[in-house]
């Protein structure tokens, strides 16, 4: 009883937000000031999602592909680059090797602000500045402490009699890594790649700097900021924007909760 | 190819992603510190210390380490208390704590920029509260702001501050659970003697990633008061962007940066320590 009298406005004040985008999403400027929380039957209507769906300045719809499109390439991109990098350094024996292991992990203390700035020139050094290319491999960067992190631990947890028969027949590293022990990976690669996917899918400062808005290619979180702006009081886009830019991240959700909540339990409390 | 060599290749990639994209950029934030840098000229005048100096004096840095440390205070504190206290209250298997689960944790899934215009929405001057409730200056009063931009912070991550705890919550022994009860300890007393002891670890997780978080506050300020009114509510991670871009001192703006860094660092490991302590202590 006492549970349920606690557990009640903590609910109403996380649901509550929810609501008001839902509802607020089909009412005219008029209905959203003066009754927020109602709901005016005959006067509801879909103009406004469409609005937002169809805004002539840019897609949402186009910066849901791009940005789904840009998870999958960090994702692929993170794989290839630091689960044979994992492999090596779990199976390491030297002190470098860890000494490598705690350089990676030291990235996840570093600020995104931090680096973003002198990221710019070191691409436009590259001539990869406002580039896709620029854009996945620096965003890839940042995902490697965590993959490493994982993978290290996982990899550490299988026995190292299967790398040794994979030698006697002859295998090198290479194969043994992408044949024998890859498969076995799948807890932490799906971890890897849940973790990964929301961070590509929420980060704003990097592609609102890397890609600017001279690239005319949007993420989800950079379009809806083009949106909005920090000064729109208009409600009508205001909300529909935001519904739109949410119902398909809170369905993937819904699907891989289990994943998610396990994803992110793994990563923080193992090692 | 021979397997030595094949080890260093595997290695390669990662290892060159890593010196360009994080390794040289700091580097090059720790050149551009001691210069004077505007981004425009073609070369940057070395300094010295002088931007290190200015950090000392200038108004707006003092006021967003205050904001910043108000929000990472607070914030820890409440991400925390409200993370243990629901776990504590959600840690039985039913659909209704599953559902509660989601119900906390899906902010985090939205991300910071979307959650901040919502909350925006809501507590902006011709916002929902504001309309439907009682006019308070959420966002436009300094004080009130950036306890807004605080609220909405834990709001939205102490999710998975539940989630870690749960995790935390399944490591206590259920035997040790019942010994206790059947000693006849009360709840708060089986809490101090069972479960907080095998928490500890979970407690020192907690803290230092919502800490190292909390100091890098900038989507959600961004969108709830854009550093306004005045600048009043400007976290660190919103000062170095804006000095960077907005007023052209990328010198003056490398040098925040780096002074961020070594503070988020000095206190992930100041905590770590003084927790590693504060386990042993509850071991023994």
């Amino acid at each position: 009883m006492i549970r349920r009298l606690i557990l009640l406005p903590v609910v109403i004040l996380m649901v509550v937000p929810a609501y008001l985008l839902v509802v607020n999403s089909f009412k005219s400027q008029q209905d959203i000031t003066q009754e927020p929380f109602g709901i005016p039957l005959p006067r509801l209507s879909v103009d406004y999602l469409l609005g937002a769906l169809n805004s002539p300045d840019f897609s949402l719809v186009k910066a849901y592909i791009v940005t789904a499109l840009f998870a999958v390439g960090v994702n692929v991109l993170s794989l290839l680059v630091s689960g044979p990098a994992a492999y090596v350094i779990a199976r390491g024996t030297r002190i470098g090797h860890r000494a490598l292991l705690v350089l990676f992990l030291v990235g996840m203390f570093i600020p995104s602000q931090v680096l973003v700035i002198p990221v710019i020139y070191v691409l436009k050094t590259l001539g990869l500045m406002g580039t896709v290319p620029g854009f996945l491999l620096f965003e890839t960067t940042l995902t490697l402490p965590i993959s490493m992190f994982l993978y290290v631990s996982y990899i550490k947890t299988l026995p190292r009699e299967l790398d040794e028969a994979a030698r006697m027949d002859g295998a090198g590293p290479f194969t043994t890594f992408w044949r024998i022990i890859f498969p076995l990976m799948k807890p932490a690669v799906v971890t890897a790649i849940v973790l990964h996917t929301i961070g590509v899918w929420t980060d704003f400062v990097n592609p609102q700097i890397i890609l600017g808005p001279a690239s005319s290619l949007y993420t989800v979180t950079t379009s809806v900021y083009a949106a909005i702006g920090k000064y729109s009081t208009d409600f009508t886009v205001v909300y529909p924007n935001l519904l739109v830019a949410v119902v398909p991240v809170l369905a993937f959700f819904v699907f891989l909760q289990r994943n998610i909540v396990s994803g992110l339990t793994t990563g923080a409390t193992k090692g | 190819m021979r397997s030595s060599a094949q080890r260093a290749l595997m290695l390669g990639p990662a290892l060159v992603l890593l010196a360009v994209f994080m390794l040289v950029p700091i580097a090059i934030a720790g050149y551009l510190s001691f210069t004077d840098w505007d981004g425009l000229t073609p070369n940057p005048n070395p300094v010295g210390w002088a931007n290190y100096q200015r950090l000392l004096s200038d108004v707006d840095v003092r006021n967003a380490a205050v904001v910043t440390l108000v929000i990472t205070v607070v914030g820890t504190i409440g991400c925390n208390a409200a993370g243990l206290g629901l776990a504590l209250l959600l840690n039985r298997r039913n659909r209704f704590t599953s559902l509660l689960r989601a119900v906390v944790f899906y902010p985090y899934v939205v991300g910071p920029i979307i959650i901040g215009f919502l909350w925006s929405a809501i507590l902006g001057a011709d916002g929902v509260i504001a309309n439907a409730v009682i006019p308070v200056p959420f966002l436009s009063d300094p004080v009130w702001a950036v306890g807004s931009i605080t609220f909405v912070v834990v709001w939205s991550q102490f999710g998975v501050n539940v989630v870690l705890y749960l995790a935390g919550l399944q490591t206590v022994p259920p035997s040790l659970l019942e010994a206790a009860t059947v000693d006849g300890a009360g709840r708060w007393q089986t809490f101090r003697a069972v479960t907080w002891p095998v928490l500890a670890p979970s407690v020192t997780v907690n803290i230092v990633l919502v800490l190292v978080g909390l100091l890098r506050v900038y989507e959600i300020v961004l969108a709830l008061t854009g550093g306004g009114p005045a600048g009043r509510t400007s976290t660190f991670a919103f000062l170095i962007l804006s000095s960077s871009f907005r007023s052209n001192q990328l010198g003056y703006g490398a040098a925040q940066a780096i002074t961020l860094m070594v503070v988020i660092g000095a206190l992930a490991l100041g905590v770590t320590a003084l927790r590693q302590r504060a386990e042993k202590a509850v071991a023994a």
